[in-house]
């Protein structure tokens, strides 16, 4: 028997009908908004600006073959991911484009440094530090919360007293640890003469060689900050800061050590704690490491950084 | 202008629009998705008032979680030095990858939650009586397997979060008496957290307890039917008939018949009179599209509002300080950190306590709680009906209590695992620069 | 009677023949079905010693620190094997960084160590003050290897107190 079925205005039809229509449209909604968050990248109008600089200096043959997209610099030897291309699109075009042009396509200067260590070899994040996964300005800089490797900025820098410059050192002491010293390391090599000045080594072993006195520090630099005391620090909250404190009025810091206050300039007690902190468990395949030679030799005009031939090395 | 809508709607989405009675059940009959639904639906069940649609919004969440998983799965790599990188590369090098992870993480949040409630609901309804008492355990196997899931994708990122909750989590299961050691060694593949256990939990994350729960599901809502639909339409039922009842062998179903007293039988719409009900193609399955749709924008809404959260890579030298659980799990945590016991020279550890004790008594009782229920069948079907007031007291208290731990958990424990008030200032831990 | 066989209605099966239903036949058929079970539950349990690792990826039990005069008197913490090395004077002894409790580092903060995951402080020699942690953390006995280094077995826990000396060491 066939029933014809009569709409009713309590029927579930009449009940459903206005909200199924409203949650199909913000489904659409929701959907059309990832799309445009996908698309919507933060280094979309840079990719986008990019050519036609390149099309202005000259380089209109380039412009055309720029294709627009997500670029990195991948070295699986030693880790790397970094996609700080993808915004920073300039940096290996410094023989056409100015230094002056606005970041982030500002060309990496060029120089002996960048020579030395070409981009495809080393990457950005080894010298700079951030995170060289992310896509966004504010995780590749900063990195986002656990990420121990903030970008090395000046104002970074500066927070610690030091300028950027001189921050940079420490992470190229990663790879140059061994070097007696090396050029343009002013202040790490300032560090490492301190470090055989002061003969840290007769107290504290350093990669199996040294005192026993302190402790070892070999690997100071990937400390867990929270085993240290802190109650007597002043200022910043900074395994940076805690070690020039501890440099310059050990007892200050910690009462019962044996070390004694060394009363040294900030300056100095900086330059250690750059080299101390450099100390990071790291692997390079053998062809990263620099010949000790090469950079010794390099160092032969300027004596004023020679080491002293009788001095306590820790290479 | 309505009817105008509603046409063009027709026209554009909800082609078939049944003519008869007769059709619309055919339409249930023979389709094969829809030969699971009844072909009339009491209008008792269809009320959002009643189930909230909790079963089929925790369905919803099940199906998004296994798409996106499996989307997931072509770009996640299961090894100790590779996992993370496959997390930050869907974070920021796969198109779509962020908001994929972000709608997989809040959907399998927001299961273990609904799931909670629903269960909570069939409850405070007491719709577990009689024969629906195996599907309530069914029910309790299905929690216990979200929270499995849940357990098991958290070690997955490989992150500092991801070890230190699978530390606590494993720590907890040595304390088990007697076979706490093997279960561990078993769970870890090993006597620490390292690749073994990575692949173990990823297995059990993408195969096994998916498929365990789907079953189950499965089983779950072939329960529904053959026990008559939701208990809301007792209520009626105990109205229309002064005889008791007693079951019509109009058709028995032996393949999965686990049958406790009663047989497995069709019970639906004995009782129950033309007007009492309405046909399910199309009111029943219009109005599922409509809480799958919600449940959709839902995580889709959230995904896009928030990001999951990844923490530095896993470092087995640095114990993050605090190491939290994931929320749901937080009020163990809670209880295994306060229920270490000494007795003059016995200690009881707050693991075997607070981690496995309490809450296996708790899973235990509410797996017998059905047969344990002494209260009169009238209530069946009932929200907060006057005569189970003691055990909902019971239930509600239990259930507060527990969300009283998340919240310690989660926003008043900092650093040391302290209590730390409201607007109370936490220690700043040290930074490397 | 002869319920081993099946009698579909009027057709007999063979075997259900009484003539030939012998007592030999019922051995076999319990010992036919016997096996099956007995191979079916014993590729179960070779499933499940899969799952029992024989070889770990993991640092062995017993294992080689640096040498003896290398440490400095106090506590080093050994991120590598979770552990603290004690030096008092010429004596060493060996405590486990793994809280009793749930598994998480504890941290030696010059009087006492602390447990970041639930807050259970524990006193220098390892014995509980406070928080959740049901047991002491464990000591591990200490050696010297015959190539002179501080060598530990985390697989030998021993009683609070122990000390090692070693022989050679140059104060």
């Amino acid at each position: 028997m066939e029933q014809p079925l009569k709409p009713s205005p309590d029927s579930y039809e009449a009940r459903d009908f206005g909200w199924l229509v409203a949650m199909s449209l913000l489904f659409f909604g929701l959907v059309a908004i990832g799309f445009w968050r996908e698309y919507r990248t933060e280094w979309g109008p840079y990719q986008h600006e990019f050519p036609e600089i390149l099309g202005h200096y000259g380089k209109g043959e380039e412009a055309r073959k720029f294709i627009p997209g997500i670029k990195q610099i991948w070295i699986p030897q030693i880790a790397v991911t970094d996609r700080c291309i993808t915004c920073h699109l300039g940096y290996d075009w410094s023989a056409i484009l100015p230094p002056s042009l606005a970041q982030p396509l500002t060309p990496h200067p060029a120089g002996d440094l960048i020579a030395k260590h070409p981009f495809e070899k080393f990457g950005c994040t080894p010298c700079h530090g951030g995170q060289g996964w992310a896509t966004t300005v504010n995780a590749a800089h900063i990195g986002g919360p656990g990420w121990i490797d903030p970008m090395l900025t000046p104002a970074l820098a500066a927070s610690q007293g030091l300028t950027m410059d001189q921050m940079m050192q420490m992470r190229c002491n990663f790879c140059h640890r061994h070097d007696e010293a090396t050029p343009g390391m002013d202040v790490i090599n300032r560090g490492k003469t301190l470090l055989r000045k002061r003969k840290c080594i007769l107290c504290h072993s350093i990669e199996g060689r040294g005192g026993n006195t302190g402790p070892e520090l070999t690997y100071e630099g990937d400390s867990n900050p929270e085993l240290y005391d802190f109650s007597r620090v002043a200022g910043q909250k900074t395994f940076f800061n805690w070690n020039v404190q501890h440099l310059m009025h050990a007892s200050r810091i910690t009462p019962t050590t044996q070390m004694p206050d060394y009363n040294m300039p900030i300056d100095d007690a900086r330059a250690l704690t750059l080299l101390i902190l450099s100390w990071r468990r790291q692997s390079f395949p053998p062809e990263y490491i620099p010949a000790p030679s090469e950079a010794a030799a390099a160092m032969q005009p300027t004596p004023a950084t020679t080491p002293s031939a009788n001095a306590p090395e820790h290479h | 202008m309505r009817e105008r809508l509603s046409k063009l709607w027709r026209t554009l989405a909800w082609s078939w629009s049944p003519a008869s009675e007769r059709e619309s059940s055919e339409a249930i009959v023979k389709n094969f998705w829809l030969h699971w639904f009844p072909v009339k639906v009491a209008r008792a069940s269809m009320d959002f008032n009643y189930s909230f649609w909790l079963g089929t919004a925790s369905a919803a969440l099940l199906a998004i979680l296994t798409i996106t998983g499996v989307m997931l799965m072509f770009f996640y790599v299961p090894s100790t030095e590779r996992a993370y990188g496959s997390i930050k590369d869907l974070e920021y090098a796969v198109s779509f990858g962020r908001l994929l992870r972000n709608q997989h993480r809040w959907a399998a949040e927001g299961m273990v939650a609904v799931v909670f409630i629903h269960m909570a609901r069939v409850f405070f309804t007491g719709a577990y009586r009689g024969p629906r008492a195996m599907n309530w355990l069914v029910g309790v196997a299905l929690l216990f397997a979200t929270l499995l899931l849940s357990f098991t994708g958290y070690l997955l990122p490989w992150d500092q979060l991801a070890y230190w909750a699978v530390t606590v989590g494993t720590g907890i299961a040595r304390q088990a008496p007697i076979v706490g050691n093997t279960l561990a060694l078993i769970l870890l593949g090993g006597n620490q957290i390292g690749q073994q256990t990575l692949l173990r939990f990823y297995v059990m994350h993408v195969f096994f307890l998916p498929v365990f729960a789907w079953i189950l599901f499965g089983y779950h809502m072939w329960r529904v039917r053959k026990d008559g639909g939701l208990a809301a339409i007792e209520p009626l039922r105990n109205a229309r008939t002064s005889t008791p009842r007693e079951t019509p062998a109009a058709k028995s179903y032996s393949l999965f018949g686990v049958t406790v007293g009663t047989s497995v039988a069709v019970r639906s719409s004995m009782q129950l009179e033309e007007r009492d009900q309405v046909a399910a193609s199309p009111n029943l399955i219009r109005r599922m599209m409509l809480v799958f749709l919600i449940v959709f924008n839902a995580t889709l809404a959230a995904a896009l509002l928030f990001n999951a959260p990844l923490e530095g890579p896993a470092n087995p030298a640095v114990t993050p300080n605090p190491a939290k659980a994931p929320w749901y799990f937080v009020w163990l945590q809670e209880l295994v950190a306060s229920t270490t016991i000494h007795l003059g020279p016995y200690t009881v550890s707050g693991a075997l306590l607070g981690g496995i004790l309490v809450p296996g008594i708790l899973l235990a009782i509410l797996a017998a709680w059905p047969f344990l229920d002494q209260s009169p069948r009238e209530a069946e079907g009932l929200w907060f009906a006057r005569n189970r007031n003691r055990q909902n007291l019971v239930f509600a208290a239990i259930t507060g209590a527990i969300i009283i731990l998340i919240f310690v958990g989660v926003f008043l424990r900092g650093p040391y695992w302290r209590l730390y008030w409201p607007g109370m200032p936490r220690p700043a831990m040290p930074t490397l620069m | 009677m002869s319920n081993l066989g099946h009698n579909y209605g009027t057709v007999r099966i063979q075997g259900d023949d009484p003539a030939v239903n012998t007592d030999r036949r019922r051995l076999l058929r319990i010992v036919g079905k016997g096996s099956v079970l007995a191979a079916f539950l014993a590729q179960l349990g070779a499933a499940g010693r899969a799952f029992f690792p024989n070889v770990l990826y993991e640092p062995p039990r017993k294992f080689n620190l640096k040498r003896p005069h290398d440490y400095p008197v106090g506590y080093t913490f050994d991120a590598a094997h979770r552990l603290y090395v004690i030096r008092n004077a010429n004596a060493f002894h060996v405590i486990s960084a793994i809280c009793t409790h749930l598994g998480c580092n504890v941290q030696w903060k010059g009087t006492e160590f602390d447990c970041p995951c639930h807050g259970s402080r524990f006193n220098p020699d390892g014995t509980v003050i406070s928080g959740p942690a049901p047991q002491p953390l464990s000591w591990f006995e200490a050696n010297e290897s015959p190539d002179g280094f501080l060598q530990v077995d985390t697989a030998e826990p021993v009683a609070r107190g122990f000390r090692f000396v070693p022989p050679n060491l140059k104060a």
